[in-house]
């Protein structure tokens, strides 16, 4: 994850974490589209894999590994680490 | 002798289970002692790790239907189901990444300890905080009701226990330890719940390919036998509204549910939450996969169909029954009994938080009345435990059409919460008179939508609630008065 040297005051705070909430909602849309891609969209192939049909496959370990994936993304390299107190918290 | 004996072997891991929760919750009220009440006991001191963060936000969220209901379902509908339930990854990246850190730091600037605190601080409004709280303790009794009923029949179909001695058993239990921990001691025991969900489900995978003979021999069969759990559809048993409904129901809209957003106040750190989303996201989808997956393949233990058994309530409970031996079937049932006992938990601190901390210390507070410490402890214990023994009076006679009134109070909450929650905290404009009618009007819509059955195009009656709720929050924002500087400068610094 981004680690964060600098104190940031509460406005630079809240906005990256608003840039973060809207990351999230991007990856959500993005999760949503493979999975109606990876599953209603791969429904009419006649593939199997160890007995399953691709789309079965795709649709739920597959959506299982992009979501895995996103949250790594998310938590790993977009989010920024910051100290939670605030400039005046307590006051 | 011999079915004492039975017996014996049956009940003793599920003691030694409850007994070790118990033990939990003893321990950490010892530890607590000394520090602030109401923020260890509501939120456990804001020190909780990734770790335990993860799997308290997980099994909060699995209830005991993602273990006995959903599997039953897709025992009868196939991948369709799995591909349906898998939705449920969502739910953890999206409540930490949305709210974890916004809530988070709010909490710390308002000194609040619940979601109630911070809505009531960012529209300014006692009244919405009331109703906020209300609509908290209404909907949760009806999901912990439904935790109740579903954990004690699964106890009295797989033991052979009454249906009474099995609520006795995890019911009083769960009232206990958590009256007495917390939230500290309910996130630690959930931990625990959500590491005996995966070795139930692990165990009951094993045991159920062993006793169909082999992954291939059931799958083969199933390919012939039932083509229809290969087809996303299921020829017409899973048609599209169902994944739509779905989608909103148990994916997109519990971001705003308060038992997870709670959460987000009581983590130590944002390392702690960011490994919290990454651990969270791949213990729901094991859970998920894993025991739906399983749904599907106890084809090759029950050969009828579900309506054989009793309906697919039955499937998982006649499944264990039937694959696992006697001594390991004390052992499998943990799993689906931890996830209704964490879910009561998780939904009890929080019930017990609006009506102490929300409505009596807030009221105490505007009129000057001093509330001495020893008063806080004993009067936020025995809430807990009275509104824990009102559910189980309620359990004691179980309501028919129970997993429809925990899908009714899912979405309840979710048509109070989305938008006053989403849009409050993320949005400037939002307003007062927008959040009060968005919650008072959308629940109610919901609610009388739901008893009047209507429906459009046979969608759950969550999409007409979530829709009049954005409506009425629109229409109020743009009418009512904006915000005070004072205000805004907090929640939009």
């Amino acid at each position: 994850m981004k680690k964060n040297n600098r104190a940031l005051n509460d406005a630079q705070k809240f906005s990256l974490v608003r840039r973060e909430a809207i990351y999230t909602g991007l990856a959500l849309v993005g999760l949503i589209i493979f999975w109606l891609v990876a599953g209603f969209g791969t429904a009419s192939l006649d593939v199997k894999i160890f007995h399953i049909p691709l789309w079965a496959v795709l649709g739920t370990v597959g959506v299982w590994l992009v979501a895995i994936f996103i949250s790594a993304l998310l938590s790993q390299k977009l989010f920024t680490d910051m100290d939670l107190e605030g400039d005046d918290d307590g006051k | 002798m011999e079915s004492n004996l039975r017996s014996l072997i049956l009940l003793l891991p599920l003691l030694a289970f409850m007994g070790v929760m118990v033990a939990i919750s003893v321990f950490v009220r010892h530890k607590q002692a000394g520090k602030n009440f109401v923020s260890s006991y509501f939120v456990g001191n804001r020190e909780l790790g990734g770790f335990v963060l993860a799997m308290t936000t997980v099994a909060t969220y699995s209830s005991v239907s993602s273990f006995v209901g959903g599997p039953g379902m897709a025992f009868q509908v196939g991948f369709g189901w799995v591909y349906m339930a898998v939705v449920q990854v969502t739910a953890i990246f999206l409540v930490l990444g949305i709210f974890g850190k916004r809530v988070a730091l709010l909490a710390r600037k308002l000194n609040a300890v619940t979601v109630v605190d911070i809505i009531r601080a960012r529209f300014q409004s006692d009244f919405l905080a009331a109703v906020a709280a209300f609509v908290i303790v209404l909907f949760f009794c009806g999901t912990m009701t439904a935790q109740f009923v579903g954990g004690a029949k699964l106890f009295a179909a797989v033991t052979g226990y009454s249906y009474e001695a099995g609520l006795i058993l995890f019911g009083l239990t769960v009232v206990i330890y958590t009256s007495i921990g917390g939230f500290r001691a309910v996130a630690l025991t959930d931990t625990c719940c959500a590491i005996m969900m995966m070795i139930g489900i692990v165990l009951l995978l094993k045991y159920v390919l062993q006793a169909g003979g082999g992954y291939e021999n059931i799958m083969t069969t199933l390919e012939v036998s039932n083509p229809e759990l290969f087809e996303p559809f299921s020829f017409g048993n899973m048609p599209w509204t169902i994944y739509f409904t779905q989608w909103l129901l148990v994916g997109i809209c519990t971001i705003a549910l308060p038992q997870s957003v709670v959460r987000g106040i009581s983590y130590k750190n944002t390392q702690g939450l960011h490994q919290a989303m990454l651990i969270g996201t791949i213990v729901v989808g094991f859970m998920n996969i894993g025991i739906n997956f399983t749904g599907i393949l106890a084809h090759g233990v029950l050969s009828g169909t579900a309506a054989d058994y009793g309906g697919v309530d039955n499937i998982i409970p006649t499944t264990i029954v039937t694959a696992m031996p006697i001594e390991l079937v004390g052992l499998a049932i943990i799993g689906p009994l931890a996830a209704s006992i964490s879910t009561i938990s998780g939904l009890l601190i929080v019930a017990s938080s609006a009506i102490v901390k929300d409505v009596y210390l807030h009221w105490a507070e505007k009129k000057n009345r001093t509330v001495t410490p020893a008063r806080v402890k004993f009067l936020s214990m025995a809430t807990t435990a009275v509104i824990g023994a009102a559910v189980f009076v309620i359990a004691l006679t179980p309501p028919s059409l129970i997993w429809l009134i925990n899908m009714f109070a899912f979405g309840g909450l979710e048509t109070a919460f989305f938008w006053t929650l989403l849009l409050g905290l993320f949005w400037k404009h939002a307003n007062k008179l927008g959040a009060m009618l968005s919650m008072t009007g959308g629940t109610i819509i919901y609610c009388a939508t739901q008893a009047a059955g209507f429906k459009i195009m046979n969608l759950h009656q969550i999409t007409i609630g979530i829709t009049c709720s954005l409506i009425l929050f629109l229409i109020g924002s743009y009418l009512g008065k904006r915000s005070d500087d004072e205000t805004l400068k907090i929640f939009f610094p």
